[in-house]
């Protein structure tokens, strides 16, 4: 089996999955359904703003899993509606940021700035078009970057890094995003904390399940749907439901009716593309790197863009943020490619470094037989390994999605407008009553709800003192892999207490992790 | 002018107080190994090893929101019209999830009450329409509530809203699958 073999088994497993219904006398795969699905919803929920990604992956997981089973078969249809939510809520969100200047996913913030604008002027169309353009090209670009990096990767950490040296890189991993989320090292710590103490809180090697209190039900320890849903979706409808509080019926800006081309021709690509490339170059970087979300590279795409506007000025005399096509490019194609990126960890090193990675990791974990990490990549010639052609159909979902995105993708988009209509207020109680419902047809116990709703209050309490909660849900996550790590490295080098400093890589990364976080701290310091 | 906010003194010091409980207290008495294990002259990593680990990130986690972070700009301000609209919602939430839990056996009861039959809603939990009460009752119940804590008035209207998000869900999570068990069905 060569490298050749398994891309072409990964497109099989796609094309040549179990058939939902034949077309025409041919058979169409679940699997191109399942991203169809995934693809479209994504974009209505991106639109709709209360909603993002995650909240929408979150309320499909149990139902797809109760669909498909918990076979290996499941994996790809599964994850492929997953996918296709991911990259359908990019796009998606900038639909009510240029329509209505309210932005439906946070990254979609910058393309209120000159989106709206462009809509109040009578250009809501070829604004819609230049988001879908710039998102759909970065976006690409992003999963291209994925598929090259993501082996090359995970075969260099199989080949150099021991057991000592992985467990350092979680640690490195852990006070990296602990670091980099949110505005606050000190507090990014402390959700890490909370993370790992809820993890091991009725689990351990020995026969006393440790931290229960002597009771059976923190005996069983807390399930990862609930924990990462409750601080995750309850805990942001709470916060936003909130914030909003008392409601006014109020407006956000309207906008012009359409007028003149909306249309987006070769020549406003041709200067579109300098934007768009830098951008997907920021986005990629940044998303690359576990914890830094996209709306830091929409920003930074943004601020880059920008500086290059002011430079080389404009025909029309307009500048960035009184409605130009270059600044909804600059942000819309940083934001999208962070999303590719994004998996680069996940895939290449089971570290998940956003939300929307964290419901892969869920949905992997709940069906089996396919574990995100260093060693999906093998590249085994005598016997196939069937989660490395997991992953290359996962890449060619992600290529799908894309192909779908630039044909079917500006179309949808156009037309979620409505979505803003929905009362934020009226939809966010509803996603509550989903979530809960979603938990408890996984794990059949009340208990479990309320386990959730605490869970949903911790989240709530986290983002009201501005702690973001993505440190708790990664370090929940990581936390058996980190332990399981530590007691085999420490087995391996023959019980040494030091193992994570006494070889050389593992100090390095030690260091790197502390390093961080210092660095991280004193540079926000303000100044005396 | 409000003085400034004393978010990270508060929140630094009382993860470290967790943090030091939990490594002096919680975590030598609900674990029943230590950090390192001797088992038949084999040494492992105890079962205190990771929650001991985790604890140090809260302790480090609190030390530099004290000393590093103490004077950080942009400290979030809690505004009191947030908590209480967050206690409200929470409340919502808790009297439509005990009305979801008991209305189905409490309905079971009162037909029994009624008829003088002898119903066992354990018995029914998967049967129409009985499966449905306590969802149907309790959800309907929580979402209206919710919304009108927002809207801040009683309303039909959030009520018709929340039954008909309710119906949605039971067609979602029950009508397609046999094997989907709608809360509190699953555990009563």
């Amino acid at each position: 089996m060569g490298t050749l073999d398994y891309i072409w088994l990964g497109i099989l497993a796609v094309f040549q999955g179990p058939e939902l219904f034949t077309l025409f006398g041919l058979p169409v795969p679940v699997t191109l359904v399942m991203i169809l699905g995934g693809f479209l919803t994504g974009i209505a929920v991106g639109a709709t703003p209360g909603l993002a990604g995650p909240i929408a992956m979150a309320i499909a997981l149990p139902i797809l899993i109760s669909v498909f089973g918990y076979t290996p078969d499941a994996l790809l249809p599964v994850m492929g509606f997953l996918i296709g939510i991911m990259k359908g809520a990019t796009i998606g969100g900038a639909v009510p940021a240029i329509l209505f200047n309210t932005p439906g996913t946070p990254d979609a913030f910058m393309t209120t700035l000159d989106g709206h604008p462009m809509a109040r002027r009578g250009q809501a169309g070829k604004a819609l078009r230049v988001a879908h353009f710039s998102s759909a090209a970065g976006d690409t670009f992003s999963d291209i970057v994925l598929i090259l990096c993501a082996p090359f990767l995970a075969i260099l950490v199989e080949r150099y890094l021991d057991l000592p040296e992985k467990t350092a890189l979680l640690i490195l991993s852990l006070s990296f995003i602990a670091a980099v989320i949110g505005a606050s090292p000190g507090k990014g710590l402390i959700s890490m904390g909370l993370g790992l103490l809820a993890v091991y809180v009725g689990s351990g090697e020995d026969f006393y399940p440790r931290l229960s209190l002597g009771t059976s039900t923190l005996s069983q320890g807390f399930p990862i749907a609930t924990s990462v849903l409750g601080v995750l979706i309850i805990g942001a409808v709470f916060h936003e439901l909130a914030g909003l509080w008392p409601v006014a019926p109020h407006r956000s800006g309207a906008t012009g009716r359409d007028s003149g081309d909306q249309r987006l021709h070769a020549a406003d690509i041709r200067r579109l593309l300098p934007y768009i490339s830098r951008s997907a170059v920021i986005g990629t970087v940044i998303g690359a790197l576990p914890g830094v979300g996209s709306t830091l590279a929409a920003t930074l795409g943004y601020t880059v863009g920008k500086a290059r506007h002011a430079r080389r000025g404009s025909s029309d005399g307009l500048k960035f943020g009184e409605g130009v096509p270059e600044g909804i490019a600059a942000t819309e194609a940083a934001n999208s490619s962070v999303s590719g990126a994004n998996l680069i960890p996940v895939l290449s090193l089971g570290i998940p470094g956003n939300a929307a990675a964290v419901f892969l990791i869920l949905a992997a974990d709940s069906i089996g037989g396919f574990n995100p990490g260093p060693s999906v990549f093998r590249f085994t010639a005598d016997v196939v390994n069937p989660e490395l052609v997991v992953a290359f159909g996962l890449f060619t979902a992600m290529m799908i999605a894309n192909a779908l995105n630039w044909t079917i993708g500006g179309l949808f988009m156009r037309a979620m407008g409505i979505m803003t209509r929905i009362p934020k207020h009226m939809l966010l109680p509803i996603v509550l009553l989903l979530t809960l419902t979603a938990i408890y047809v996984q794990e059949a116990d009340m208990a479990m709800i309320w386990f959730a709703l605490g869970f949903g209050v911790l989240g709530f309490g986290m983002r009201l003192v501005g702690m973001s909660p993505l440190p708790f849900v990664i370090a929940f996550i990581l936390g058996d892999k980190l332990e399981n790590s530590a007691r085999q490295a420490f087995a391996a080098t023959g019980g040494d207490p030091w193992f994570l400093f006494t070889h050389p890589i593992a100090a390095l990364f030690m260091a790197g992790a502390a390093g961080i976080l210092i660095f991280t701290a004193v540079r926000r310091k303000p100044a005396a | 002018m409000p003085g400034p906010s004393r978010n990270h003194l508060i929140i630094g010091l009382g993860a470290l107080a967790f943090a030091i409980l939990m490594l002096l207290v919680w975590i030598p008495l609900d674990t029943d190994t230590g950090l390192i294990e001797k088992v038949r002259r084999q040494v492992t990593i105890g079962d205190a090893a990771a929650p001991s680990l985790a604890a140090l990130f809260l302790l480090a986690g609190g030390a530099l929101l004290v000393t590093v972070e103490l004077r950080a700009p942009h400290q979030m301000r809690i505004r009191r019209g947030t908590v209480i609209a967050a206690g409200a919602l929470f409340a919502a939430a808790v009297i439509g999830l005990l009305l979801m839990r008991y209305s189905g056996p409490a309905a079971v009861w009162l037909t029994n009450t009624i008829t003088g039959g002898g119903l066992d809603y354990r018995l029914l939990r998967d049967t129409a329409p009985w499966k449905y009460t306590g969802f149907l009752l309790g959800g309907t119940a929580m979402v209206g509530a919710m919304i009108m804590v927002m809207e801040r008035r009683v309303s039909l209207r959030a009520l018709a809203v929340a039954l008909l998000a309710v119906l949605a869900m039971i067609a979602i999570y029950d009508l397609p699958f046999d094997d989907l068990l709608l809360p509190p069905n699953g555990d009563v």
